[in-house]
C-alpha cells in the first residue's frame, strides 16, 4: 500500500480534532445544557413507569422550571435506583423524583434533604398482588387473605422498589406471612412489567407490583388476563416524591428551593406545557408533602435492613 | 524455567500459524506414564465436578421446563422482524451507538496500557532475568504481580461501575475505568503469557550486552510479540463494546442505557433495534480485526518465502486510526481526567472505604456465604460445560474454509454451501453474544422454573457466542501443513478432520474453555434475576441497601473463587500440555 492513505488519515485526523476542540460533547453523561461557570440545577429521576418518555418529559419540565425559577436546568439521565441515590448524595443531582424507599434512603444519606411535593396520586398509592389463574386463587378484599399465597412461588419486582417489593413485603407480614412461607425463595424480577410477564408465563405462581403499572398493562392488553389476574389491592400508602438537596439555596441563591416547590405546586394544566408535564407524570396536580408521610416506609425499610 | 515456558494459549486469538503444533514439551523427569495418570485424574475430577454441579442445579429433579411460557419467548424473537425504525428512535439509537463506541475505545485504550505494564511485570521473563536478584525474591515478585491482577479480574464491570460512581459521580470517567481496569487485568494476564511464549534469545542477548532490564524488554521482547499483542487488543475491543452496552445502567449512557430502559418495560421492538445496532458494532470491530490479522498472515507467508519482513501498512494505518478514534471518543463523551485527582473524588473515595471497612459477614453467616459460593460455582460449571460443547460444535463450520484444509477438491456447489454454513454460524454466534446475559436470563425464565439452571443456561448461551468465536479463530490459525500432508495420503475430508483438525485444535479449545470459566464466575453477578441467587443476588441486595461492608465480603469471596478457578485451570492446562 502506498503512503498516501496514511497521510490522508493523518490530515483528516487533525482536521477532526480541530473540529472537536471547539464543539460541545454530544455524548456527555452529565447532561447537555449549561455552559461552564454557570450555576445549573441538575434534575434526575428514578424511572418506573414508562421510562422511555423520561427524556422528553424532562426536556419540557426543565424548560418550565427554568422559566419559573430563573436558573439553568439540566436533566441527567440515570436508570438505576442505587445510582440516583448515590448521585444525589454526591450532589451531582440536586432535585430528584424519588420512589418512596429511595427517597427515604436519600434522606438517610443526605441529612436535611427536603421532600418538596408529590403527585396527587402518590398520596393514595397501592400495590396489587397477582396470581396465575392455574393457582385458582380467587380475588379477596381482606388483608388476611394474603395467607392463601402460602405454598406458592412468589416474585417481587426490583429489590429497592417501594410498590414492587417494600410495601408488598410489609403487607405480607401484616397478614402474618413471611417470605419463608412461599415455595422456594422469592424472586426479584427487576421491574413491574417483568413481574407481570413472569406470573403470566407461570414461572412464578404469584407476584406483586405497582397498581398503576398493572392497570395500564390490563388496559393496553399487554397481559393475558385469562392467565394472570389481580387477587388483592393493598391499602394506600405514600410513594413517589420530589426531593431537594439542602444546599440548593446556597448554590443557586436564597429562596430557590421555595421557588421550585411553588413552581411544582402551580402546575394545574392551564396551558399546553403544563398539561403536557402533568400527563407525562400521569398526575392531576402536584401537592405538598412532608417527611412524616414516609415514616411507615422508613420503619419497614429499617426492619428489612435496607437503610445503611 | 525457560523450557517450561507457559504455552497457555488462552485468548491469544491469532497466534502465528507456525506455532500451533506445540513442540514436544520436555518431561520434567516424570515420564509419560505419570503424565497420563495425572490426566486421567483430572478427567475424573472434571466429570465429578460437572455431575455434582448438574445435580445441584436441579437437573433430573422434578420439572425444569414448562411450555406455557413459550408464547412469551416467541414474542421476543418474533419482534426481531419488526424492530422500531421511526426516525426519532433511529436518531436516538445512532447517538447511543457512538457513545457506546466511544466508551469501548477509551476503555480498551486504558486496558491496553494497564495490560502492557502489568503484562511485563507479571511475566516470568521479567522476573527471571535480574542477574543479581535471588530466586526467592523473584518468585515473590512474580507471585505478587499475578495476585494483584486477580482482584480486578474477579469483579464484574458493573460492580466496578457502581463503585466508581460513588467516587466520581456521574462522569464519563466512570465507564472508562469500569471497562479499562478489569479488562486491563485480563489483558495483563494474557500479555504476560504471550511474552513468555515469545523467543527470549534477543532479550537475554541484550541483557548480557549490559543493557538495562527495561530497554532489553522494549527492544528485545516486545517487538517480536507486538503483532500478537495487537490482535489480542482487537478482540478486547469487541468485548469492550458489549461491556459498554451493559454499563448503561450506571449512568454511562449509550446503547446500554437505552437497552436498560426498553428492557425494564419489555418493549421488544425497541430492544431489537438496539440489539441490531450492537450487532453492527460488533461485526464492524470483528471485520477490522480480521482484516489486520489476515494482512499479517499474508505478510508472514511472504517473509517465509524469502520476501523479507516488511512493515504492514494496514497495521500502521489501523494504529493511526485508533489514535484518532481515542481523541474523538474523549471529546464525544467529554472526558476530563482531572477528576481523578479532584478533592471531591478523594473525599468520597475515602468515605466509601471507611464505610466498607471492616467487612461484615451480615445475615447469611459464613456457612451461608459458602453455600452461595457453591451455588455460584455450580452455576458456572454447568454454564461452561454446555458452552464448551456448543461452542466447539459451532466453531468448525464458523471457521474460514482455508486452502489445503477440508475441501480442496470439492466442487463449486460444495464450496458455496460451506461458505453459507460459515456465514450462518458466524451470524448465530454474534447474535448469541450480542444479547446480554440478563436478557437471556429473563427469556429462559419464560420457559423454565426459577433456579440455578436458567441462570446457568443463560450464561451458557451467551458464552457459546464468545467461545465459538474464539474457537473458530483458533481453527483458522491451525497450521495447514500437517493437514495437507494427511490429505496427500489420500485421506477423506472427514478423516482429515478427525485426525488432523481435532487433535491440533483440542488443547486450544480446552485453554479457551478454562479461560471463559473464570469469566463466567464473574458474569454470574448479572443473572441474579433468575431466583437462583448465589453470590450475585446477595451482592445486588447489599449494593441496593448501601451495605458496603457486606458487599466487600461478598466481593472478597468472589475474588477467592476466581483465584481457585485460576489455579485449577492452570493445573488442568499443564496436564493437557
Amino acid at each position: 500500500m502506498p503512503r498516501v492513505p496514511l497521510r490522508l488519515i493523518a490530515l483528516t485526523a487533525i482536521g477532526m480534532l480541530l473540529l472537536a476542540a471547539c464543539g460541545q460533547s454530544p455524548g456527555d453523561p452529565r447532561g447537555s445544557s449549561g455552559s461552564d461557570g454557570e450555576q445549573v440545577l441538575a434534575v434526575g429521576a428514578i424511572p418506573d413507569q414508562d421510562p422511555q418518555e423520561l427524556q422528553r418529559r424532562y426536556g419540557t419540565l426543565a424548560d418550565y422550571l427554568k422559566e419559573k425559577v430563573g436558573v439553568e436546568v439540566k436533566y441527567v439521565p440515570v436508570t438505576d435506583y442505587t445510582a440516583s441515590v448515590t448521585a444525589f448524595r454526591r450532589g451531582d443531582l440536586q432535585l430528584v423524583f424519588f420512589g418512596g424507599l429511595t427517597g427515604v434512603q436519600a434522606r438517610t444519606q443526605v441529612s436535611g434533604a427536603i421532600p418538596l411535593a408529590q403527585r396527587d396520586i402518590d398520596a393514595d398509592f397501592r400495590s396489587v398482588f397477582i396470581a396465575n389463574t392455574n393457582t385458582e386463587i380467587e380475588q379477596f378484599d381482606d388483608l388476611d387473605g394474603l395467607r392463601k399465597l402460602a405454598g406458592h412461588s412468589f416474585t417481587f419486582g426490583s429489590d429497592t422498589s417501594t410498590s414492587g417489593r417494600l410495601m408488598p413485603q410489609h403487607f405480607l407480614s401484616e397478614a402474618g406471612m413471611s417470605v419463608d412461607d412461599f415455595s422456594g425463595n422469592p424472586g426479584y424480577s427487576g421491574s413491574h412489567d417483568k413481574t407481570a410477564k413472569l406470573v403470566e408465563a407461570g414461572t412464578y405462581q404469584t407476584g406483586a407490583l405497582n397498581s398503576s403499572v398493572w392497570d395500564e398493562l390490563v388496559k393496553s392488553d399487554k397481559v393475558d388476563t385469562s392467565k394472570v389476574r389481580e387477587v388483592f389491592r393493598t391499602p394506600p400508602y405514600h410513594d413517589y416524591h420530589w426531593m431537594a438537596r439542602p444546599d440548593i439555596d446556597d448554590q443557586l441563591g436564597d429562596g430557590t428551593t421555595d421557588k421550585i416547590k411553588q413552581a411544582l405546586l402551580d402546575l394545574d394544566g392551564s396551558d399546553a406545557t403544563e398539561k403536557k408535564i402533568l400527563d407525562m407524570f400521569q398526575a392531576g396536580s402536584f401537592v405538598d408533602t412532608a417527611p412524616g408521610n414516609y415514616a411507615q416506609i422508613e420503619q419497614v425499610a429499617q426492619r428489612l435492613g435496607l437503610l445503611n | 524455567m525457560t523450557t517450561t515456558c507457559r504455552r497457555e494459549a488462552a485468548e491469544s486469538p491469532s497466534e502465528s500459524s507456525g506455532t500451533s503444533t506445540p513442540p514436544p514439551a520436555p518431561e520434567r523427569g516424570t515420564g509419560a506414564a505419570e503424565r497420563s495418570r495425572k490426566r486421567r485424574g483430572w478427567a475424573l475430577l472434571i466429570v465429578a465436578a460437572i455431575v455434582i454441579s448438574a445435580v445441584a442445579a436441579g437437573i433430573g429433579r422434578g420439572q425444569v421446563i414448562k411450555s406455557e411460557g413459550a408464547g412469551s419467548l416467541f414474542d421476543f424473537f418474533a419482534a426481531a422482524a419488526s424492530p422500531r425504525l421511526d426516525a426519532e428512535f433511529l436518531a436516538l439509537t445512532g447517538t447511543a451507538m457512538l457513545t457506546t463506541l466511544a466508551y469501548a475505545v477509551l476503555g480498551t485504550a486504558l486496558s491496553l496500557v494497564i495490560g502492557l505494564i502489568g503484562g511485563v511485570l507479571s511475566s516470568q521473563a521479567w522476573w527471571a532475568s535480574g542477574v543479581r536478584s535471588r530466586r526467592g525474591r523473584r518468585l515473590a515478585g512474580w507471585g505478587l504481580a499475578r495476585a494483584v491482577l486477580v482482584v480486578p479480574r474477579g469483579i464484574h464491570e458493573v460492580v466496578w461501575g457502581l463503585f466508581f460512581l460513588v467516587v466520581f459521580g456521574i462522569d464519563p470517567i466512570v465507564a472508562v475505568l469500569a471497562i479499562g481496569i478489569p479488562f486491563g487485568a485480563v489483558t495483563a494476564k494474557v500479555f504476560s503469557e504471550l511474552l513468555d511464549e515469545t523467543g527470549r534469545k534477543p532479550y537475554t542477548a541484550l541483557l548480557a550486552a549490559g543493557s538495562s532490564k527495561w530497554s532489553a524488554m522494549l527492544y528485545g521482547l516486545l517487538p517480536p510479540a507486538l503483532p500478537d499483542l495487537i490482535s489480542y487488543g482487537f478482540y478486547r475491543f469487541e468485548c469492550a463494546i458489549r461491556s459498554a452496552a451493559i454499563l448503561g445502567l450506571v449512568g454511562a449512557g449509550g446503547l446500554g442505557f437505552q437497552l436498560a430502559l426498553s428492557f425494564q418495560t419489555l418493549r421488544y421492538p425497541e430492544i431489537w433495534t438496539l440489539l441490531f445496532a450492537l450487532i453492527l458494532l460488533s461485526v464492524a470491530a470483528d471485520y477490522w480485526s480480521s482484516l489486520v490479522r489476515s494482512a499479517r498472515a499474508r505478510g508472514r507467508r511472504r517473509s517465509r518465502d524469502g520476501g523479507g519482513v516488511r512493515r504492514d501498512p494496514l497495521l500502521t494505518a489501523s494504529l493511526v486510526f485508533g489514535a484518532v478514534l481515542i481523541a474523538l471518543s474523549a471529546w464525544w463523551v467529554g472526558l476530563d481526567i482531572a477528576v481523578l485527582w479532584s478533592g471531591k473524588a478523594w473525599e468520597f473515595g475515602i468515605q466509601l472505604l471507611s464505610e466498607a471497612w471492616p467487612p461484615s459477614v451480615g445475615g447469611t453467616g459464613v456457612s451461608g456465604l459458602l453455600m452461595l459460593a457453591g451455588v455460584t460455582l455450580a452455576m458456572s460449571i454447568v454454564a461452561i460445560t454446555i458452552a464448551f460443547g456448543l461452542g466447539a460444535l459451532f466453531a468448525v463450520p464458523a471457521s474460514t474454509p482455508a486452502q489445503g484444509r477440508d475441501h480442496v477438491e470439492r466442487g463449486a456447489v460444495a464450496r458455496i454451501a460451506r461458505t453459507a454454513a460459515m456465514l450462518a454460524s458466524r451470524f448465530v454466534l454474534v447474535v448469541l453474544r450480542a444479547i446480554p446475559p440478563p436478557v437471556w436470563a429473563l427469556l429462559l425464565l419464560f420457559v423454565m422454573y426459577p433456579g440455578i439452571l436458567p441462570g446457568a443456561i443463560a450464561l451458557a448461551v451467551y458464552t457459546t457466542g464468545v467461545l465459538g468465536r474464539l474457537m473458530a479463530e483458533s481453527v483458522d490459525n491451525l497450521d495447514a501443513r500437517p493437514l495437507r500432508a494427511i490429505r496427500a495420503t489420500g485421506a477423506s475430508a472427514s478423516k482429515v478432520f478427525c485426525y488432523g483438525v481435532i487433535p491440533a485444535a483440542a488443547p486450544r479449545f480446552v485453554a479457551y474453555g478454562l479461560y471463559r470459566w473464570e469469566v463466567t464466575i464473574r458474569e454470574t453477578v448479572v443473572v441474579g434475576v433468575v431466583g437462583a441467587g448465589g453470590l450475585g443476588l446477595l451482592l445486588d441486595h447489599q449494593i441496593g441497601s448501601f451495605n458496603y461492608a457486606g458487599a466487600l465480603t461478598t466481593l472478597a469471596t468472589l475474588i477467592l473463587l476466581t483465584l481457585v478457578v485460576d489455579v485449577t485451570s492452570a493445573a488442568i492446562r499443564r496436564s493437557v500440555r
